[in-house]
């Protein structure tokens, strides 16, 4: 599925061996607008964030609108994910975390929904721009920050401070402990993004290679793709579950700090 | 792969926030290489103590899992 993907995609932009992997994650307007000099135009990245909150919505409204006792094929998928949400909530936070269950399906539904519509052929893999994922990054980590000041106040400073430590050292801890917290959003957005933009290049290159090996050498690649594809769909799922389950580990640090 | 990637990314991280932080300052401050120098070595600091809480988180997580006896989806 994706192969023919790759491989006509490398055929329409280049002739031959000119091929650009990197044209998958052009961004494209479809309708320009301009609020006071900044360019806020409608994208294709825009569209597919769309599409996949429409999915979403529809997902669990038609899904859950039956409310059957014996659920249908759909119900099934929406009160699966509901129940693999919940329960990652009540594994990695407590019950403390259950007022935070929107948040976390949202996120978790998000970016499953993002990375898998990315697989679609000739579609938009939104989670491969680093702004997209920082975005999500740096709103779940002040998120979390908030919670954290609401829930203990000033103490949630002592999350920086390390117990039993010798006064002199304890400076230098504390920065260290401080550059650790902050690092937080970016090794969240950078580990979905790499993995997402690495994996469509490799599947680009090795599209490619079908066409530049020609009709004798070209299945070896070929079946490569098939399997790297299956593999695709895989890490698309492992990041978004990684990416959910450590927004629940961060909201487990503010709600009952170590 | 998950869990290696995992533990990079932390370690990078690490690195990178401290020399932005450091280099920050120095633009704001006007001190030279001072601070990026400073930050960058706590930024490597920083990114082995996130190494060595993960691998810690990974292997309780993994343990629960052995305890429980299914071998789970956990990366």
């Amino acid at each position: 599925m994706a192969a023919e993907e790759a491989a006509s995609g490398a055929a329409h932009h280049g002739g031959g061996l000119a091929i650009d992997p990197m044209h998958q994650f052009r961004i494209e307007t479809i309708f320009p607008i301009h609020i006071g000099g900044v360019d806020a135009s409608f994208t294709n990245s825009a569209l597919w964030m769309i599409i996949a909150a429409g999915l979403i919505t529809l997902l669990t409204v038609v899904g859950m609108g039956k409310r059957s006792l014996v659920p249908g094929r759909l119900q099934s998928v929406a009160e699966l994910s509901y129940e693999f949400v919940a329960n990652m909530l009540r594994d990695n936070v407590g019950d403390a975390g259950k007022r935070f269950f929107p948040l976390v399906f949202t996120i978790f539904m998000f970016v499953l929904f993002t990375n898998m519509l990315g697989m679609v052929p000739y579609s938009f893999t939104v989670t491969s721009h680093i702004i997209v994922t920082f975005a999500l990054a740096s709103f779940i980590f002040l998120g979390v920050t908030f919670v954290g000041f609401a829930v203990h106040g000033w103490h949630y400073f002592g999350l920086i401070v390390p117990k039993g430590v010798p006064a002199v050292m304890l400076p230098l801890l504390v920065v260290i402990e401080l550059i650790s917290y902050l690092t937080r959003p970016i090794s969240l957005s950078v580990r979905l993004f790499a993995n997402m933009m690495a994996g469509h290049t490799m599947l680009k290159v090795f599209a490619g290679f079908v066409i530049a090996m020609g009709w004798y050498g070209g299945f070896l690649p070929l079946a490569f793709m098939v399997a790297f594809t299956g593999l695709e769909i895989l890490v698309a799922f492992l990041q978004a579950y990684v990416f959910a389950i450590l927004t629940c580990i961060y909201l487990n640090d503010a709600l009952h700090m170590h | 792969m998950g869990i290696a990637f995992r533990l990079s990314t932390e370690l990078v991280a690490g690195v990178f926030v401290g020399g932005g932080i450091g280099l920050l300052l120095d633009k704001w401050l006007g001190t030279g290489p001072l601070f990026l120098l400073i930050f960058f070595f706590l930024g490597m600091a920083a990114g082995i103590l996130n190494v060595f809480r993960t691998a810690k988180q990974l292997a309780v997580q993994a343990e629960q899992d052995a305890g429980n006896g299914n071998s789970g989806t956990k990366s």
